[in-house]
């Protein structure tokens, strides 16, 4: 492109420094949150009051901000499983799965200390609470690990095995908690008993613990990338798996622990969202919606260019978006699903934007002569 | 473009000229106002170490980079290529080192492959007959409707090569052309390229290590170093050793001396040794051999025929079929890689930058390949990244890495220095093994010259080396006892000094030796 003297070129960057990414991320979420204003527009809203709305309702707001918070811890949770196998440039598609099988997890262990009794019995929340905690990491985890063996071992597509144990997962929850299943909420209502209150998940200033093995995991995440030997073994295998080998990383261990430690992850948030949230407190009958949510991590992951700590503001931004996008897509009364529309039109946003992580766009003054003698060539 | 700038060219007149080219990448002047000049009918050959330049000036000549500063003169006529197609329009071609060929195709589909006359409707005879005629012409041998899967190197390279010239090429650039080919095909490639000279064709061969080549076939030569020019003289006036002192800015010693070590107890020894290759079939048949403390055993032979499988069932990197491997003692056959190497086995793979180095990796990263199992450098589980930046930052100057910091990327290094840092890194965890394949390929003088160096120095701290090469000349004076290999077989093991060369050619063409001990 041309502009009299000057031509815009450009110039592929060398390396990408971390401030650098920043500032193309916000730009990005500007630009998306520009071009949704258009819909809005369109829908006769005015834009700056609907982004008022939503941003006071998801992060103000006494009601919004705990329902925001919620969903940052889930989605962290999420992103987290996702980056790990990622870094290993393997992908978990099956975070949904894991998290199902994570809520599955935690609820036979309810079972099996008779919580489905009515009324709720009492049961010890310093025995059961750790117990549900480590039977949902411990079922995602083994949801994982069959990803990851396969992967390992007979080189399997780890895209399809995950994919494809979505789908068993959640007719496997719809008969854990529909008629007749042993989850089966004795009102019968399409969805799990419910929690006896004694093991509730304790609360931190409101939100539930779960928030601190969010945060605690990408922490962790970052020190593993950072500074250790398995971080270091995983990159190696997600740079060249055939160089890897050369240095003595094992082709299946990486795979199968990558997709064991990812599925720890996703089954924490089946914990979370169906244990530990308050109001929740049982496998919901929509159950569904919070499994396509999780696929969000995979939008967050790659956004964040899977760093761990990168993934902490996105999380809470895509939380907090899909919250307030919700409450005011009822409030001002608009015919569709602003939630998803805009996070549909963020993550295009983030996604277009990466080309400057590669890029950068430069003014060059053209010189006359040159585009002279071009000129001629016929 | 002017398609017909070149049309009507006559000998010794300049095909093409280059003015003052400039190409700057991020840290590195790759070309520092470069002038160059082709007329047709000449064999041009340009000179230079890894990273001297040479690829960036040909890659630019031939319109896949962009010059910074500097002009391109095209029959005379200013030109400014956008891409490589505007480059293969005016006539100008590029074989490159490593091939670009649909290998489940036949030679006359890859041939006519991108072609303009090739259009929705194929007339494949007429296109056979006209390339039929080149071959003819330029004393191409290659079998028109064979697969290319089933070609040698050699004919591999005769396809691109008539591939461009089926294009319409009336200059050539080969890069490294005979960097993988046998000597027999090295011969034959020789005589085909001073016909299409005769033919008015202007040729650019660049070349790195091989001066004889040059000095046999070529009618100029340019030599690079640093990104610039440092002569262009007449091949008469020139030698091998003035050659090699321009390239290198110093006086190269051609025979490297071969170091007196005391032969000690067998490190290695290898029984009925076989495995498979990756198509399956039984690449290494029952090998025997043993490698002592202090010895150089050089495996001569085309590559293909089994060294690659011996190299890797050694590293632990592939299976053995058969046989038992015992190092120091220890039957080792069924040992993990990575037990190897903290056994005190070292691998410098051939492949570099798939497998002997990650790209996206600092080369800090790339020193922890080797080192982040070591309790020296990782601690509970712990990495410690600055006591490796530590040992990078000494290999790199120890072996002579050009590399402005130990953080930048691998994928920057020139494949000389890459290698350098491969051998550091391998050679400095002391190996009592040290297997070492294709070493050298396609490295230039002066860094060959340093690598055989290092070999002799491990030889001298007692290590036991398994050197494969392709390059007799090599195995013939850095090894000490030799063994030919041909089709997966041992063909025999003669102490190098006492070797003739012609004895150990004749024996990796697949002639068992006579007396040869086993």
């Amino acid at each position: 492109m041309r502009v009299g003297a000057y031509e815009l070129k450009l110039e592929k960057r060398v390396a990408l420094a971390g401030w650098e990414a920043t500032i193309i991320s916000i730009l990005a979420i500007v630009f998306a949150l520009a071009l949704f204003s258009i819909l809005f527009i369109l829908a006769g809203v005015h834009p700056l009051s609907a982004y008022r709305e939503i941003l006071a309702y998801a992060f103000v707001n006494s009601y919004g901000l705990p329902l925001t918070v919620n969903r940052f811890i889930f989605l962290l949770l999420c992103t987290s499983a996702f980056i790990i196998p990622l870094r290993a440039r393997l992908w978990n598609i099956g975070m949904t799965g894991q998290f199902y099988a994570g809520a599955l997890g935690a609820f036979a262990v309810l079972l099996a200390f008779g919580g489905k009794a009515l009324p709720p019995p009492h049961l010890p929340p310093a025995l059961v609470i750790p117990l549900m905690v480590t039977a949902a990491a411990l079922s995602g985890a083994v949801l994982g690990a069959i990803a990851g063996f396969l992967k390992g071992r007979f080189n399997v597509n780890e895209i399809v095995v995950t994919m494809l144990l979505n789908f068993i997962l959640y007719w496997l929850v719809a008969h854990m908690i529909k008629e007749g299943g042993p989850f089966m909420n004795p009102g019968g209502r399409g969805e799990s008993f419910e929690l006896p209150p004694s093991v509730y998940a304790p609360l931190i200033a409101g939100t539930p613990f779960t928030i601190l093995l969010a945060l605690g995991a990408a922490v962790f995440l970052h020190f593993l990338f950072a500074k250790s030997r398995l971080g270091y073994q995983i990159k190696a295998h997600g740079h060249s798996p055939a160089a890897a080998r050369y240095a003595g990383i094992s082709t299946f261990k990486i795979p199968f622990l990558v997709f064991v430690m990812g599925g720890v992850l996703a089954g924490l948030a089946g914990y979370h969202y169906f244990a530990a949230v308050p109001g929740v407190y049982k496998i919901a009958r929509n159950y569904g919606y919070f499994g396509d949510l999780a696929f969000y991590g995979i939008i967050c992951g790659l956004i964040s260019l899977g760093n761990p700590l990168a993934a902490i503001p996105i999380a809470l931004l895509f939380g907090g978006l899909s919250v307030g996008g919700r409450y005011v897509q009822g409030k001002l009364d608009m015919g569709f699903g602003v939630d998803y529309a805009l996070l549909g039109v963020l993550m295009i946003t983030l996604v277009a934007f990466q080309f400057f992580y590669r890029y950068r766009m430069v003014w060059m003054k053209t010189r006359r002569e040159t585009v002279s003698v071009d000129g001629n060539l016929p | 473009m002017h398609k017909g700038l070149l049309e009507g060219i006559k000998r010794g007149e300049t095909v093409i000229e280059a003015r003052g080219i400039t190409k700057r990448f991020p840290g590195v002047v790759a070309n520092d106002h470069i002038d160059f000049e082709i007329r047709a009918g000449e064999i041009h050959a340009v000179l230079g170490e890894n990273g001297a330049g040479k690829t960036t000036l040909m890659n630019i000549l031939f319109g896949l980079l962009q010059p910074d500063e500097g002009e391109i003169y095209i029959g005379g006529q200013r030109v400014n290529f956008r891409s490589p197609l505007d480059a293969i329009d005016l006539g100008i071609g590029m074989v490159h080192q490593h091939r670009k060929l649909v290998s489940a195709h036949t030679v006359i589909e890859n041939i006519i492959l991108g072609h303009p006359k090739a259009g929705r409707i194929l007339n494949l005879k007429k296109a056979e007959e006209e390339i039929a005629e080149l071959c003819e012409k330029y004393g191409f041998k290659v079998d028109l409707r064979a697969k290319i899967w089933q070609l040698s190197e050699g004919e591999k390279q005769a396809v691109e090569i008539l591939k461009t010239l089926y294009r319409g090429a009336r200059v050539l650039i080969l890069d490294e052309p005979t960097s993988a080919l046998t000597p027999s095909e090295t011969r034959k490639l020789l005589a085909s390229i001073e016909a299409m000279a005769r033919d008015e064709l202007a040729i650019v061969p660049f070349i790195t290590h091989k001066l004889p080549i040059v000095l046999a076939i070529s009618d100029r030569v340019t030599v690079l170093r640093r990104g610039r020019v440092v002569s262009c003289q007449q091949t008469e006036c020139a030698t091998e050793k003035s050659l090699a002192r321009e390239m290198v800015g110093r006086e190269v010693i051609f025979r490297i001396e071969r170091a007196r070590v005391e032969r000690g107890n067998p490190i290695l020894q290898v029984e009925n040794l076989s495995a498979r290759s990756d198509k399956g079939f039984l690449a290494l048949r029952g090998a025997s051999f043993s490698i002592h403390e202090g010895e150089i055993l050089g495996l001569a032979g085309i590559s293909g025929n089994g060294q690659q499988e011996l190299a890797e069932v050694l590293a632990g990197l592939r299976k053995a079929e058969g046989g038992r491997v015992i190092f120091e003692g220890q039957d080792i056959t069924d040992a993990s890689v990575l037990q190897r190497w903290q056994m005190g086995i070292g691998y410098i793979p051939s492949e570099r930058t798939e497998v002997g180095s990650i790209g996206d990796f600092s080369l800090v990263e790339n020193v922890a390949m080797n080192f982040y199992f070591d309790e020296r450098f990782c601690r509970q589980g712990i990495v410690d990244y600055g006591k490796l930046q530590q040992l990078t930052e000494e290999i790199v100057s120890e072996y002579g890495v050009a590399a402005p910091s130990p953080v930048i990327k691998a994928k920057n290094l020139s494949g000389g220095n890459l290698q350098r840092l491969i051998l550091a890194r391998v050679l400095s965890r002391k190996p009592r093994l040290l297997i070492a394949n294709l070493p050298t390929q396609g490295l230039d003088v002066g860094a060959t010259e340093f690598v055989q160096n290092k070999l002799m120095q491990a030889k001298k701290e007692k290590a036991a080396i398994l050197l494969i090469s392709e390059d007799l000349d090599e195995i013939l004076s850095v090894s000490d006892r030799v063994a030919p290999i041909y089709e997966g077989e041992l063909m025999g093991i003669l102490p190098a000094e006492e070797a003739m060369r012609e004895t150990i050619g004749a024996m990796m063409a697949g002639l068992r030796s006579e007396g040869g001990e086993p």
